[in-house]
């Protein structure tokens, strides 16, 4: 009687938020004993630590954003209102490209370089046009496909890639 | 009825809730720890000695303390237990997103199961919304319908 008439205010004065502490680590720790006394008992019990490497397979998240097919021949693609990208390197820009065309090299193993999106994306802006046509060197998978893409995701709407690239277009121009 | 017994009221439903998401989310967990072994890695923030220990016990904890909170068995200590628990969970969910992964939460089903639930910031907005209800009733549960007020009523 005289053990509890001392234990119980002392009990009473425990603060509650450790109280709460306290139950939360010993919760915590049942959970931790119970769970390993099952895993022990299971046939297909998980080792306690792994000893390889988890296989990961978590894909890439996709660059860029959505892009539209335009036909080479569509007139509107030498319009003043569309901005001309041309996405291959600088010596095939050099040899001929688009009138009014700025040359942003796609690079399949490297992305393109953040300033230079940058910049683009300040260019058009800046330009008042209405749309953006990327040709690439029209092969399979396509550069221009590639870029247009980099470019819509960097939240520039309107974004079209020239179906058969530089030699379509190139093509069409001359007709 | 005044505020605060309204909230106390109300935190009932709110402790039900958050245990019956605590225990479903982790059936799957304890039903196959391999697969949830490989979440965990996935998110690449813990060191390999400790994926499979968390793996292992993570679902029991989240067992006892959703079962805790829907029998109304010191709900505060249970529902502490829940806002660590779901604060530890947005800060993996943040930094997966800010990584860019393109994955599954692993919450409620493993990766690559066919109900998935890819990590977003709705996800993250959903963990908040359970962290704020856990310490909504660690703040105004006062044992209505719980077993330690009917403990307490037994031993009185």
């Amino acid at each position: 009687m005289a053990v509890a008439q001392i234990t119980q205010p002392s009990r009473r004065s425990m603060p509650d938020r450790l109280r709460v502490l306290l139950e939360a680590i010993a919760v915590t720790a049942v959970g931790v004993v119970i769970a390993l006394l099952f895993n022990a008992l299971r046939p297909a019990g998980l080792e306690l630590i792994a000893r390889t490497p988890y296989q990961i397979l978590v894909p890439c998240p996709e660059p860029g954003g959505p892009v539209q097919i335009v036909q080479a021949t569509e007139s509107w693609i030498l319009s003043a209102r569309t901005f001309l990208v041309d996405a291959r390197s600088p010596q095939e820009f050099d040899l001929r490209h688009l009138p009014g065309a700025v040359n942003l090299p796609y690079d399949w193993l490297e992305p393109v370089p953040e300033d230079d999106l940058l910049e683009l994306a300040q260019s058009i802006a800046g330009s008042g046009a209405k749309r953006v046509a990327v040709y690439g060197d029209g092969g399979r998978p396509d550069s221009g496909e590639h870029l247009g893409k980099e470019i819509s995701g960097r939240g520039i709407k309107n974004v079209f890639f020239v179906s058969g690239g530089a030699p379509a277009v190139l093509g069409s121009e001359k007709q | 009825m005044t505020a605060l017994r309204f909230a106390a009221w109300l935190s009932v439903p709110a402790r039900w809730y958050l245990g019956v998401v605590f225990v479903g989310a982790c059936l799957h967990k304890i039903a196959d720890p391999r697969s949830f072994a490989l979440d965990i890695a996935t998110y690449d923030i813990l060191p390999l000695v400790l994926i499979n220990l968390i793996a292992i016990t993570l679902p029991w904890v989240e067992l006892a303390t959703g079962g805790m909170l829907f029998a109304g068995w010191r709900v505060r200590t249970a529902s502490f237990l829940v806002a660590v628990m779901m604060a530890v969970f947005m800060l993996a969910l943040l930094i997966a997103l800010a990584r860019g992964l393109d994955m599954s939460c692993g919450c409620f089903a493993s990766q690559g199961a066919e109900e998935e639930d890819p990590i977003s910031r709705l996800t993250v907005l959903r963990d908040l919304v359970w962290f704020g209800l856990a310490l909504f009733v660690f703040v105004f549960d006062r044992g209505r319908l719980g077993l330690d007020r009917w403990l307490q009523r037994r031993s009185a």
